[in-house]
């Protein structure tokens, strides 16, 4: 990829004794679209908030251009920020709305490290908004006033008020979490789209792991102020760090294992081919199986054999809770089973993950209370709290 | 049933809201009454609104008020705003505690916040006073002033103390209902916090700051008790002028200034709540995504104010409001603090006007005209400080203790030629033997008013006030040294004994009569209002004041009883280091002439200590109103020898007798 724009050097931020992030390494690539994922609480926001110049961290240093910007307050930032719930200026129309940075001037680095604000003249300021508008699908809305705009409409206001400035870098707080599934998926599209046309870095923040793997370059997923995995989507689903990071990302079945030697894992005393190595001989580790991993046959020709509890229809699948020596699976099959049906299962080589036991080992994995993972809405009522 | 009972529910609203608006209603029609009844219409006129535009403390005191509620508001609404913000952004655990306590002082009773600023000030003072003359003392650069008092300074100190808790309170709702990002959104966009603060902050929380504003200014001209215990003696906001003149007679001119008041805090209350509902409409329209539709003018006009034009009409706009609210401020702090002045205190009712008005010409000296009720009321204002007047016309006991504690300066009377004509018989007098403090303004006797409808007698005994024939018709007078001084007299004791069994025996005279139920009341002004109105049957007042009754109600009579009575001498004399001793002699010396107390007789109907006045006042009075002056009243008011035989002086009495006046008064404690 290209060249490193942004990195966060040993970052720490804490109130009292409440660590809030601990010890951030971080870069980000110029036009790079960057997802950083976790849960409420995980300090995803406080990491936006701190490469937007709102928050100065306890310690470490935040880095732009291979020049230390701490102490640069947000408004000589080249970085433009879209907020959680828009935080559109109510008083203003949605052409003042998207004109405001530039009324405000434009910010130029000078030739010795400075910063100051250059005046942009009237018909520039109108024909950068009005193009903006044109961007983001807004043309002829221009005096509407933004109250009476509906959320997809304010939402693009906000993307285009950030644009506008031309910034380096565009940080985006779940810029998505009001909006309904249908126009979430919309905009998704549209972000990506306009991430791609306009080539700047995007600085993605969502607890959404689906919205992530769709349009992220690079997903950095965190959780209680510690990046826990850094990688491509693909990377991060396939090859998951630890425990944390599998059961975040996906559906996954967790379970104890013993690596036998290279390429040969070991679970419920039954020896399994695998492609994984480079562990001790006889280690114990956590495995993860994809639920789409596993492949339902008749009993008698199982690697294991269990006992269907529950069936969901999922529209495509279903989810099938499958009871292996007391241990519930999530088995997801195009084939139906009726609950209490005897069946066996089969797993190829590639379904097995073998990764190393970490402080979240036994915490995620097992499907015995199996219920829908987490209410969004509750998810989202916590995050506004965050801050 | 249900019916019977909702039309009851009705009427007892109806009665609520009757009980509410009459008073009010009734003033207001009265104020436009044409007889100076509040009782009584005589048809339709503005002659109150006229006088009342006539009446100098009525302006001055609108002034003042003005002037002190516009600036209370300015600083105020600037401070309390900002205050919003800072709370605002402190965490949820400290920033609901603040809340709490700033929503205290709303909620304390006036009269704690007024004293207590009262003391606060006070102390400071004195603190001031050590502090300015060590400076003074050890540098000579700077000359700092050594007495400060109570005044403009610190009536509007005061009022922006109560008025920030509102407007807090005004603001903070909308900042709460301001989404929190907004600011981040602005600075993220290239604002300084404070460009973000004028652009983002203030349009969203102006409609807060806006009735904040309004409604500090509506308490702030509200105001009473905290005014009346910070303004000090020279400065007097309208509602404590209106106070004032409460105590003497109620006349309609209250009405019409009441009425005024009372119109212009409708308005502002009005102008604030169709706001305030508008705001609604256009939060619950947001809140439903709803578009808000203003009327075409408005659009049109917004659009206008948007133009290149458009702003700068409105940066004309604001630059006008601010140089017109600049203009207003600096033309009121001329109006209310022009120098040169002289600071008079004085009693109600107790000089004709309009020569108040004729001197200011003639001099271009500023007269501060107060008033208080009673010798005891002022001493107790000037002992405590806080009390910055030049004048004070006292009676001649209070004149005596007054130079026994060395309070008072001496006059220069190469500045008072009128001095010379003052009648020889009221020089020297005991209170001041060698008389180099004071020039008599006044003289008269005490004696008994009754209604001569109430009481079947011919009254000439002090008896009456003790008998209970007149159970609840006697009004006892309000101050301890006329009220035992009379019952000492009707048992034969000298007014001025210092005999503790005297004066222990003429307490429980009055006492017992009280227990009996004889008074009515203590009362000093308000006498002139319940012997009017027919309201009781006997009181014991000074001779002029009677004759003031008398033109209102000509059932009173009056008498010098048979045991004997008081006179006295009221003087004009200035206070030690009075901030303005030249001109409080221009003031003396104008008031000793003889055309000022020919007018003043007339008005107060108190006899002059002007030798020619008094003599000529039959003549003059003649000559004015073409009819001939009733040798009673002249009689009445100018005591003729043999009453005045039977007359005592009260002279100041010894520290303990005086502290024993004082517990046996308060130990009375009737209302």
């Amino acid at each position: 990829m290209s060249k490193e724009l942004i990195r966060l050097s040993d970052c720490v931020m804490s109130y009292g004794d409440d660590i809030v992030l601990d010890h951030i390494n971080l870069y980000i690539n110029d036009k790079e679209f960057l997802t950083l994922l976790g849960p409420s609480g995980c300090g995803k926001t406080t990491t936006l908030r701190i490469i937007g110049g709102f928050l100065s961290p306890t310690s470490g240093d935040v880095l732009f251009d291979g020049q230390r910007i701490n102490d640069v307050p947000p408004h000589k930032r080249l970085v433009n920020t879209v907020f959680q719930r828009y935080a559109l200026f109510p008083h203003l129309n949605v052409f003042e709305n998207v004109a405001f940075g530039l009324r405000m001037g434009q910010t130029v680095l000078d030739k010795d490290g400075g910063r100051h604000k250059e005046k942009v003249p009237e018909d520039e300021i109108r024909a950068r908004v009005l193009e903006m508008l044109e961007i983001v699908n807004l043309k002829g809305y221009e005096k509407r006033p933004v109250t009476a705009l509906s959320g997809g409409q304010q939402q693009r206001v906000a993307i285009a008020r950030a644009l506008v400035n031309r910034p380096k870098v565009l940080l985006l707080d779940e810029p998505l979490g009001a909006l309904d599934m249908r126009l979430r998926k919309d905009m998704q599209q549209e972000l990506k789209r306009i991430q791609q046309e306009m080539e700047i870095t995007f600085v993605y923040v969502t607890h959404d792991q689906e919205e992530a793997l769709a349009m992220s370059d690079t997903v950095v997923v965190m959780d209680g102020g510690r990046i826990q995995q850094i990688g491509t989507p693909e990377d991060i689903y396939n090859e998951p760090r630890n425990a944390f990071v599998a059961d975040f990302i996906g559906e996954s079945n967790i379970i104890d294992g013993v690596m036998c030697a290279d390429g040969v894992v070991e679970i419920f005393n039954r020896k399994f081919q695998c492609l994984d190595g480079g562990f001790e001989k006889d280690e114990a580790v956590d495995v993860v199986i994809r639920p789409e991993d596993v492949d339902i046959v008749p009993e008698d020709r199982g690697q294991l054999k269990g006992t269907v509890t529950a069936v969901t229809f999922k529209g495509v699948h279903y989810d099938t809770i499958v009871d292996f020596y007391g241990f519930k699976w999530l088995i997801q099959t195009t084939d139906f089973c009726p609950v209490g049906s005897h069946i066996g299962i089969k797993i190829d080589p590639d379904g097995f993950h073998v990764m190393k036991k970490s402080k979240y080992s036994g915490m995620f994995g097992d499907y015995s209370s199996y219920s829908e993972e987490y209410d969004e809405l509750d998810e989202e009522a916590a995050d506004g709290d965050e801050e | 049933m249900r019916k019977q009972r909702r039309a009851g529910g009705r009427a007892l609203i109806g009665l609520v809201f009757l009980f509410l608006y009459l008073p009010i209603f009734l003033l207001i029609f009265f104020s436009f009454n044409a007889g100076d009844s509040s009782a009584v219409w005589q048809g339709f006129s503005l002659k109150w609104y006229g006088e009342l535009f006539h009446n100098r403390l009525v302006i001055e005191s609108v002034a003042t008020t003005l002037l002190v509620s516009l600036l209370a508001t300015l600083i105020s609404t600037v401070a309390g705003t900002f205050a919003a913000i800072g709370i605002y952004s402190l965490s949820r655990k400290w920033r609901d505690p603040i809340l709490v306590v700033n929503d205290i002082p709303m909620m304390n009773a006036d009269i704690v916040t007024g004293v207590s600023l009262c003391l606060f000030f006070v102390a400071f003072f004195n603190g001031w006073g050590g502090f300015a003359r060590w400076f003074n003392g050890v540098q000579s650069a700077v000359e700092l002033p050594t007495r400060l008092t109570l005044g403009l300074g610190t009536l509007l100190i005061a009022h922006v103390c109560f008025n920030i808790p509102y407007v807090i309170l005004n603001v903070a709702p909308k900042l709460r209902q301001m989404d929190r990002n907004l600011v981040d959104a602005a600075q993220d966009l290239g604002c300084t916090w404070m460009q973000a603060f004028w652009k983002v902050i203030l349009p969203e929380i102006k409609p807060g700051i806006v009735s904040g504003a309004l409604i500090a200014f509506t308490m702030s001209v509200d105001d009473f008790v905290i005014s009346y215990f910070t303004a000090g003696s020279s400065t007097q906001t309208l509602a404590m002028t209106i106070y004032g003149m409460t105590k003497k007679r109620v006349t309609p001119v209250i009405n019409a200034v009441s009425t005024l008041m009372f119109l212009a805090v409708l308005i502002i209350l009005v102008i604030n709540n169709i706001r305030e509902a508008h705001q609604a409409k256009i939060a619950a329209k947001r809140a439903s995504f709803e578009p808000v539709r203003q009327p075409r003018w408005v659009e049109q006009a917004r659009e206008w104010l948007g133009t290149r034009r458009g702003r700068a009409f409105r940066r004309a706009a604001a630059l006008a409001a601010c140089v017109a609210f600049v203009v207003t401020v600096v033309s009121l702090t001329a109006f209310t603090t022009s120098q040169p002045v002289v600071n008079v205190c004085s009693w109600g009712e107790y000089i004709d006007e309009d020569l108040i008005d004729e001197f200011e010409e003639a001099t271009g000296i500023r007269v501060n005209y107060q008033t208080t009720d009673s010798n005891e009321t002022m001493y107790s204002l000037l002992e405590n400080g806080g009390a910055d007047y030049d004048v004070v016309v006292p009676s001649d006991y209070m004149i005596s203790q007054l130079i026994e504690e060395d309070m008072l300066e001496e006059l220069d009377y190469s500045q008072i030629p009128n001095f010379s004509q003052i009648d020889d018989r009221f020089k020297n007098l005991p209170y001041d033997p060698e008389n180099k403090y004071t020039v008599p303004y006044t003289w008269g006797t005490v004696g008994i008013i009754y209604n001569t409808t109430m009481v079947d007698e011919e009254i000439d005994s002090w008896s009456c006030l003790y008998d209970d024939k007149y159970a609840g018709q006697v009004l006892l007078i309000n101050n301890s040294r006329d009220a035992l001084g009379i019952a000492l007299m009707y048992l034969g004791y000298s007014v001025n004994t210092t005999d503790e069994a005297e004066i222990r025996e003429a307490y429980a005279l009055i006492e017992d009569a009280a227990r009996r139920g004889v008074y009515q009341g203590k009362v000093m002004d308000e006498v002139f209002q319940t012997m009017e109105g027919g309201n009781a049957a006997i009181a014991t007042y000074y001779a002029g004041d009677y004759l003031v009754m008398l033109e209102n109600n000509e059932d009173l009579a009056f008498v010098v009883p048979k045991e004997g009575s008081n006179w006295f001498v009221d003087a004009m004399c200035v206070l030690k280091d009075a901030p303005h001793f030249d001109n409080a002699m221009k003031w003396i010396n104008f008031l000793a002439s003889k055309e000022c107390n020919l007018r003043n007789m007339d008005y107060i109907w108190y006899a002059s200590p002007n030798k020619e006045a008094l003599e000529e006042y039959p003549a003059w009075y003649e000559e004015q109103y073409e009819e001939e002056l009733d040798p009673e009243i002249y009689e009445i008011m100018a005591a003729p020898d043999e009453v005045l035989d039977r007359c005592e002086m009260y002279v100041c009495l010894p520290q303990e007798t005086r502290k024993l006046y004082n517990d046996l008064w308060i130990q009375l404690g009737i209302d």
